[in-house]
């Protein structure tokens, strides 16, 4: 009997069309809980190194955790693991809205895709049930619109569908796959992968529910999460979303602006949250399960940039179309970020790769013939949207900006390569790194899927948010130094700091609910207690970290099995140099290599070349990952 | 004073946690299939809670008199012994919030817990409240204005 998961894995083979369920073993999945970790497990062991993502040899996991779907308030979520075609690492991409739960609900904890279709094919997966289906009448279509006749054709208003758009079908590095239209499992070409596959979407739906091993235990928990969360520290995420971000982070010096040459921009009140939320927010949007609800319904009603209601723009979307390629008018982004969505591009490679090419342009790396004519400068909303359509296409100078700001730059040479903000070739996220945390400088540099703020968590709640999200008790060092220190107390530090994030990734969860302390957030005792009365395993937190821990370093070695080491764990060039101007002019990176040492050493790991060491994956139980 | 559910649309944000609170209260589980409360949740940006507003039509339609008003909490409610899950009361609801369960094989609606409706104590966004019957009356006459007024302009 299984509790708090489907208890079944999904694998489909697009070349020979075979169809697979097969049971999991339960004492194998709980020693890495389930979503990430274990879809980390399976494409270690099943995904050799050296294969191309975009040949039908590479294998993508959609996957849940026990608390995917169970009124656990951050189980919205599932990720989509695979080896990204931008980067050549480990990816996983996580997305929110209703798939994961709705496909847990049909039945399925993880589903493996292999091989390629010969012809655009959809996945149809209802109730236990599953078809390979033709997708020719979709191929070409935006997310909207294969969104809409998939709902018609099944005439079932409630399945949820995950899709590429054209980006995809054209095998734009950056193209991402959407869900429920307006959400991304966005990062690293997960979208590139499914149309290499000619895959066009997924589509599920589910009436089993999850069963609950103690459910007057699990209710305990969850109220007592429920309220937790009603101290939560970043109490602007509820209130005005993720873009309450741009008018904090620039008062203080941490908005990336100008394809990261600074941090302040002095135009920000024309694109903050308050401008979205009083003039073109149409209303709240949840994903499943989520008390928070920091999701915006967003449109441009008329003008140029006129645009129907769709989800967003995020944050991230923000800085990147705006600051970032010092755009101000904010009908622009909200645009952007519709256009990105509908045909499924991840819009922080986007945004960053067009002000990568927008600065290369003001230098003379670029001219107007380089560009179809594009007049490139700083700002340029036209020409920024008017871009966003030829990446698409890959259209003329759209299908060089579509490779990404990793390739561009070798293409471009040593001038271009010294502006190209990217770790591992994925473009930087909107979190400055040498201003707002050194943690997160840490992350980017060594995080699996490169340049990354999301997983296994936004690390600058360490230094910057000075929380210790519930780890203190298990040997974080308490309290944190301030932000400019880059020591080998953070270093040792980023230790704890990713091993809490990575307990969400594991379970199945959205990592926002866990930032706070004891009392405000879920932390991974309140964790511990959920997943225990769910599943009815007695798991204490401990067993969570551990699990965590197994997932963080599996990851680690896939990566190095693909070549990766100490030695592209680094930061772009522009984070040595200090920041010009704003509030947090003069900061900078100078001292990585410390921070590196003292990680890598509290992990465990090899100082020489970053990877784990055969004694640490013994201790883990994870001996076939010793090379 | 008697108490009602109460919803207000505008507030909700298409979480469906009153959904799985009914369920995991109701069977023990996380089933949004198996809810007495419901969620519709249409593009662009639609997120509508749908509750029983305890009417009574389903009461006289009943073949076995399984249906029957709890003078306690004013909730119309299932008898399981009586009922035979013939799917009367199903057709004659003009909102679609009866349902006939598919393990119980019986007729099941929203008796408002017995009196501490678990959707409303849980609605993170005040979406769902269990209010005093005139607070409620008078919110299903300003929906119903507006409604109607929204019809005017259409």
């Amino acid at each position: 009997m299984w509790y708090g998961y489907a208890g079944k894995l999904l694998r489909v083979n697009l070349t020979t069309k075979d169809i697979k369920i097969e049971e999991l073993d339960q004492q194998e999945l709980r020693k890495y809980i389930g979503c990430s970790g274990y879809a980390a497990k399976i494409l270690y062991q099943e995904m050799p190194a050296g294969i191309d993502p975009l040949s039908p040899e590479s294998k993508v996991v959609l996957s849940t955790g026990p608390v995917t779907g169970t009124l656990t308030p951050s189980g919205g979520s599932y990720e989509v693991c695979y080896k990204s075609p931008l980067t050549g690492t480990w990816n996983q991409a996580r997305s929110g809205g209703a798939f994961g739960p709705k496909l847990k609900y049909a039945g399925f904890d993880f589903v493996i895709i292999e091989g390629k279709a010969e012809e655009p094919v959809y996945l149809y997966i209802y109730d236990g049930s599953v078809e390979i289906r033709c997708a020719k009448h979709l191929w070409g279509l935006n997310v909207e619109e294969t969104t809409d006749t998939l709902i018609r054709e099944l005439d079932d208003p409630e399945i949820c569908i995950a899709a590429i758009g054209q980006a995809g079908e054209n095998g734009v590095l950056y193209a991402a796959l959407m869900n429920d239209r307006g959400r991304a499992a966005g990062r690293g070409g997960i979208g590139a992968v499914f149309g290499s596959k000619n895959l066009k979407a997924v589509v599920v739906n589910g009436h089993k529910g999850v069963k609950v091993a103690q459910p007057e235990k699990f209710a305990k928990a969850i109220e007592k999460a429920e309220q937790w969360l009603q101290n939560y520290p970043f109490q602007s995420i509820p209130l005005f979303g993720t873009v309450g971000l741009v008018s904090l982070n620039n008062s203080l010096g941490i908005l990336p602006t100008k394809n990261f040459e600074t941090a302040y921009f002095e135009k920000a009140e024309k694109v903050s949250g308050e401008v979205i939320n009083k003039q073109y927010n149409i209303k709240r949007r949840a994903c499943y399960g989520c008390n928070f609800a920091c999701g915006r319904y967003t449109a441009v009603k008329n003008g140029k940039f006129a645009t129907p209601p769709m989800e967003g723009p995020e944050y991230e979307t923000v800085d990147m179309f705006g600051p970032i390629c010092l755009v101000e008018d904010i009908e622009a982004v909200i645009r952007a970020n519709y256009l990105c969505n509908v045909y499924g591009l991840d819009t922080i490679s986007t945004g960053l790769s067009i002000g990568f090419v927008m600065e290369c342009y003001e230098k003379g790396l670029l001219t107007e013939k380089d560009t179809d004519g594009l007049d490139l400068r700083w700002g340029n909303a036209e020409a920024m949207i008017k871009l966003i359509e030829k990446i698409v296409t890959k259209e003329g100078f759209g299908a060089f900006v579509a490779q990404g700001v990793k390739r561009m730059a070798e293409k471009l040479g040593p001038k271009a390569e010294e502006i190209a903000n990217h770790v591992k070739g994925l473009e930087v996220p909107a979190h400055e790194p040498r201003s707002e945390s050194k943690v997160i400088a840490l992350q980017y540099a060594v995080t699996p899927r490169g340049a990354c703020h999301m997983h296994p968590t936004w690390a600058s709640t360490f230094d910057f948010g000075q929380l210790e999200c519930g780890m203190k008790e298990f040997g974080m060092p308490w309290p944190p130094e301030p932000i400019p220190a880059e020591t080998p107390t953070k270093g040792k530090a980023y230790r704890y700091v990713a091993l809490q994030g990575e307990i969400s990734e594991i379970v199945g969860a959205c990592i926002f609910h866990s930032w706070g302390t004891e009392g405000s957030c879920i932390t991974p005792q309140l964790y511990a207690e959920i997943v225990s009365a769910l599943t009815g395993w007695d798991v204490t937190a401990e067993e969570l970290i551990k699990a965590a821990e197994r997932s963080w370093n599996l990851k680690r070695c896939f990566n190095g099995r693909e070549g990766f080491t100490r030695k592209d764990d680094k930061l772009p060039k522009r984070f040595s140099q200090a920041i010009p101007n704003g509030p947090s002019k003069g900061a900078k990176v100078e001292n990585l290599d410390t921070m590196l040492d003292a990680y890598y050493e509290a992990m465990g790991w090899d100082k020489a070349t970053g990877l784990p060491t055969s004694e640490k994956l013994k201790e883990l139980g994870l001996e076939f990952a010793i090379n | 004073m008697a108490k009602i559910l109460m919803v207000d649309p505008s507030l909700c944000t298409g979480c469906h946690r009153c959904e799985m609170w009914c369920s995991l209260t109701k069977y023990g589980e996380i089933n949004p299939s198996r809810t007495n409360v419901y969620v519709v949740r249409r593009e662009p940006g639609i997120d509508v809670p749908v509750v029983c507003l305890q009417c009574g039509l389903c009461i006289n339609v009943c073949p076995t008199g399984a249906l029957k008003r709890d003078q306690k909490t004013m909730a119309v409610v299932v008898d399981g012994e009586k009922c035979v899950g013939c799917g009367k009361c199903v057709s004659v609801c003009p909102i679609g919030v009866l349902r006939i369960d598919k393990e119980t094989k019986i007729a099941t609606k929203c008796d408002l817990c017995g009196g501490s409706p678990a959707c409303a104590a849980h609605c993170p966004q005040n979406a769902i409240r269990y209010e005093n019957v005139d607070k409620v009356a008078a919110k299903r006459r300003e929906l119903w204005a507006v409604a109607q007024a929204k019809k005017i302009k259409e």
